[in-house]
């Protein structure tokens, strides 16, 4: 009785200690680091699920050797014609056991799945659009990122939407995954009570998991978590960071910045991309070498850019390029770079062009060169 | 008194009996091969064109496998190259090999000889089939002189409603054109099944194989039909801009993939169930052993072909469906897991107390049983809603996968093959080398594809040309995996060629096996049996006895009092 009364106390003293966890569970043979409050029951699922078949197929296995090494036939053996043909009770037992085990198996991915999908009332919502091949993160107050940034300690919405084909949002830490559908919103909620701060190498990842084609091993993102301050600052320096920069080093500043995004299509050196590279764009676009260029359509920048035509100055054409990227297509790239509009305003783009008109004094991978 | 012969059937000198005219010598020519109506030589057809395409597969397996021994640019520098392999080797593998393999190729040899028929109920059908499977391997070529495809074999939408890649049209219309093979194929077996049984075969006395054909003919001429549909909008939607999947025109992605998986899911049994039944022929005959649990085995293949119909959710739980129907999705898919276990156990239960032959095609069937385990255990880990949403669109799955679809059917394709090679060529392999290729082929097996359970749970999702550098040891260990089981495969196409030359004539009877195909020569006669042959209980070994003057096994007809009573009853009926 000593060790029944002494039971509730052990399960106390475990719940107890369980949110005093200071370090998400370190990664095992099995699952990686795992960083959400729904980790752990996750975890414990697949563990059980791992040992029950564990034994099972050691049960098979074994059987399976000692069958094989004791039934052999050995040269001379007669065929052995014992053994019964049927079993009643056997049959009934490996059909009424694996449906019992299967029937608790569910029970636990039933209950682990109503946490998953079953955010709290009180989340902190960003807006998430997965796109050939990256993510955007908006945040309420209007400040996005190309990784994720979210508050410690309280539960977050992920808002998951799709501008192309389909994608997948996957932050295996968290244990979440969801796919990102065109058309369609969907949605997946964490809560992460481990911060990561501004650290690169403690930042958790997030991976798309649907495929998606040329870049879907490339749209690998971070995930900061940052205590609730941090949060806040950074939130707001985040939204404001383009108007900070003084106009004067908008395109040696903002410019690099904001051409991450473009990096994964548009090189800077002439490499072959997925969209034109940067290299010589500028003389393109303002007559100069290489303005004969045609698009999909025949025409060529001569065509489309000057005094009335369709664009009055270059800036203008580039302007649109960014937001309305599939209106005319420089030969032979295809139509697949998505639209920038309310991710870049103006101001972005004019850092960008900025950028364009000085390429010599930024090296292949958009650094600026020191001077 | 039966005995094991030392000498069974390895070392017998030539002169096993063969009938002076068989399908293969009774008549020559290119003509007479592509104009046969003869099932066997169909079947002979579909065999090599299944096993060249396997080849082309594996290539593509190998490029995969390659080009991820390091993160970045192995093989090639371009993600899109490697989007193209993976998909040619999927679709290839999928549509071209296993769906066909087994009931197509050994189907179309053995089912008419286990029935004692002279052929299927629609010869002409039969070789229809074969054509169209013809023109759909043609078009998937034709798809690649237009610029291949990178869709994966799923061909998910909208990605492959705007893929730039030019071969998705042509691709698409040869997969549709392999749905027709495929349902004509199970239309004939059906009435085959149901109309050309000989005298003594009720329903409960067919050998377990043709149970396992039976329901995977149904599902082939249920399901099937699905994916034409499909393909067929995805193919107006492509050329005409009808908006049926893009949402940019009104569609819906997920209503493709609801469409896609009501026939693919069923067709990941159409590529097992039939697997499961040379399973049971292999393990009964070369442990000389009845069947065990026959009526439960029968069964639960009927039972599989019934649930696959309603579990098709669980490739969408993360595709936004509601919440409800993950729920009901996930709790029927865990009842596919019962009568898998339940022919497990009675596969296990036959070896107990038998008296077991270890030769090649016993040795691919005890392969099968422990990677089968391994791939319907790791389906537990799936069907679980909480652990899947982790699990799901990683390598774990395609570990999965590869354990049931490659371990489990095409293992047990191998193994009929040899179970039935002396039949099919009337020419003995060499004992050895198969085991040892068997043992190759294993054991790659596993480095290849257990790591990649590692691999998936810790994070790596699959379909990726880059990773990062802590994966780089898993795909190392599977890449190594792979080339061993590429040596152990290479291994088997040279001795089994090597066979057709220069092996010792086959007995009619090499293994000890009771069911029709064994009674008639290796190899068979072209119309197979003289007069129908009645049959008593198929899993009955008794009357099996070795003759060493043939060097084979021969069975004793007179000794079984069911035969007689059924041959009495077909004097009857005057046939």
């Amino acid at each position: 009785m000593m060790m029944l009364d002494t039971i509730p106390t052990m399960l106390a003293t475990l719940a107890a200690a369980a949110p005093a966890e200071s370090t998400p569970s370190p990664a095992g043979f099995w699952m990686p680091v795992g960083a959400s409050t729904v980790s752990g029951d996750i975890d414990f699922a697949m563990d059980f699920i791992n040992w029950v078949c564990g034994f099972f197929l050691v049960l098979v296995t074994v059987l399976l050797v000692v069958f094989v090494v004791k039934y052999r036939a050995k040269p001379g053996d007669a065929i052995r014609m014992g053994g019964p043909v049927h079993h009643m009770g056997l049959e009934l037992t490996w059909t009424i056991i694996p449906g019992i085990l299967s029937m608790v198996f569910f029970w636990f991915g039933f209950k682990g799945y109503l946490d998953l999908q079953t955010a709290p009332k009180n989340t902190f919502d960003i807006n998430v659009t997965a796109f050939k091949w990256g993510w955007n993160f908006k945040y309420p107050n209007g400040a996005q990122s190309e990784d994720l940034y979210a508050p410690a300690g309280r539960p977050v919405r992920l808002i998951l939407r799709a501008n192309d084909v389909l994608h997948s949002c996957f932050i295996p830490e968290f244990r979440v995954k969801k796919d990102c559908v065109p058309g369609r919103t969907t949605n997946i909620w964490f809560q992460c009570d481990f911060p990561t701060g501004l650290d690169v190498d403690a930042a958790y990842g997030l991976h798309c998991a649907e495929y998606c084609g040329t870049g879907h091993s490339n749209m690998n993102r971070k995930v900061y978590v940052l205590v609730q301050e941090d949060f806040d600052d950074w939130v707001v320096k985040q939204a404001n960071w383009l108007d900070e920069v003084p106009d004067s080093e908008l395109a040696s500043i903002a410019g690099p910045k904001l051409y991450a995004r473009c990096a994964q299509c548009h090189s800077l050196d002439g490499t072959q991309g997925i969209g034109p590279s940067w290299k010589g764009l500028w003389d393109r676009v303002n007559g100069g070498a290489g303005s004969d260029g045609k698009f999909t359509d025949g025409k060529n920048y001569k065509d489309i850019i000057g005094v009335g035509k369709e664009y009055e100055t270059p800036e203008a054409y580039i302007e649109d390029s960014i937001w309305n990227p599939g209106k005319h297509l420089v030969a032979p790239f295809g139509n697949v770079m998505p639209t920038f509009k309310g991710q870049v305003n103006q101001r972005g783009a004019e850092a960008i062009i900025g950028m364009m008109k000085t390429l010599d004094q930024f090296d292949a991978k958009g650094k600026p060169i020191a001077k | 008194m039966s005995t094991i012969s030392k000498a069974a059937p390895a070392t017998a000198p030539h002169g096993g009996h063969v009938a002076d005219e068989n399908y293969l010598n009774c008549s020559r020519g290119f003509l007479s091969w592509i104009l046969t109506l003869d099932h066997k030589r169909i079947g002979v057809m579909y065999t090599v064109s299944v096993m060249v395409s396997f080849l082309v597969g594996g290539i593509f397996a190998l490029l995969v496998r390659t080009e991820l021994l390091t993160p970045g640019p192995t093989i090639t520098e371009s993600a899109e190259t490697y989007n193209h392999w993976f998909t040619l080797h999927g679709a290839i593998m999928v549509f071209l090999v296993i769906i066909p393999s087994i009931p197509a190729a050994l189907g179309n040899f053995v089912l008419p000889i286990m029935l004692g028929a002279k052929d299927v109920a629609f010869p002409r059908l039969n070789l229809f089939s074969y054509y169209l499977w013809i023109a759909g391997a043609v078009l998937a070529v034709t798809s690649l002189l237009m610029g291949g495809f990178d869709t994966g074999w799923t061909f998910y939408t909208p990605y492959s409603t705007t893929t730039t890649a030019g071969g998705v049209i042509p691709v698409v219309v040869g997969v549709f054109i392999l749905g027709f093979s495929s349902i004509f194929t199970g239309m004939n077996f059906l009435v085959t099944i149901h109309k050309l049984r000989p005298p003594g075969m009720t329903w409960f006395r067919m050998p377990l194989f043709l149970w396992a054909l039976y329901a995977t003919a149904l599902m082939q001429v249920l399901a099937t039909p699905v994916l034409a549909i499909t393909l067929a909008l995805l193919v107006v939607e492509r050329t005409l801009n009808i908006g049926i999947f893009n949402p940019d025109m009104g569609g819906d992605p997920v209503l493709f993939q609801h469409f896609f998986w009501f026939y693919s899911h069923p067709a990941v049994y159409i590529m097992i169930v039939p697997a499961m039944g040379i399973i049971s022929e292999l393990i009964a005959v070369h442990s000389h052993r009845h069947i065990f649990g026959y009526k439960f085995i029968a069964f639960s293949s009927i039972a599989i072909a019934i649930f696959s119909f309603v579990v098709w959710g669980h490739h969408m739980f993360l595709s936004g469906q509601s919440g409800l129907m993950n729920v009901m999705f996930s709790f029927i898919s865990f009842s596919v897991g019962i009568p898998s276990a339940v022919k497990i156990f009675n596969w296990l239960s036959t070896l107990y107390k038998g008296t077991i032959s270890l030769n090649t095609p016993m040795l691919y069937a005890l392969s099968f049983l422990f990677l089968f385990t391994i791939g319907g255990l790791t389906g537990m880990h799936l069907a679980t809603l909480s652990t899947d949403v982790h699990l799901h669109d990683t390598y774990f799955v395609v570990a999965h996968f590869h354990y049931v679809m490659m371990g489990s059917a095409l293992i047990a394709m191998i193994g009929g093959l040899h179970h039935w090679w002396p039949k099919i060529t009337g020419r003995m392999y060499e004992e050895k080398l198969g085991m040892i290729a068997c043992v190759l082929v294993f054991i790659g097996f596993n480095v290849t594809f257990f790591t990649q359970f590692m691999l998936g749970s810790q994070g790596m999702p699959r379909r990726y040309y880059d990773y990062a550098p802590e994966f780089q040891t898993y795909h190392i260990v599977s890449t190594i995996g792979s080339y061993i089981m590429a040596v152990g495969f290479f291994m088997t196409a040279g001795y089994l060629l090597h066979s057709l030359f220069h092996g010792r004539k086959a007995p009619a009877n090499p293994w000890g096996g009771r069911s029709l195909e064994w009674q008639c020569a290796s190899p068979p006669p072209i119309f197979n049996f003289d007069t129908t042959p009645a049959v008593g209980d198929c899993y009955d070994f008794s009357i099996v006895k070795w003759d060493p003057k043939e060097q084979g096994y021969y069975i004793d007809r007179s000794a079984d009092p069911e035969i007689a009573k059924a041959e009495a009853e077909r004097g009857h009926t005057h046939l």
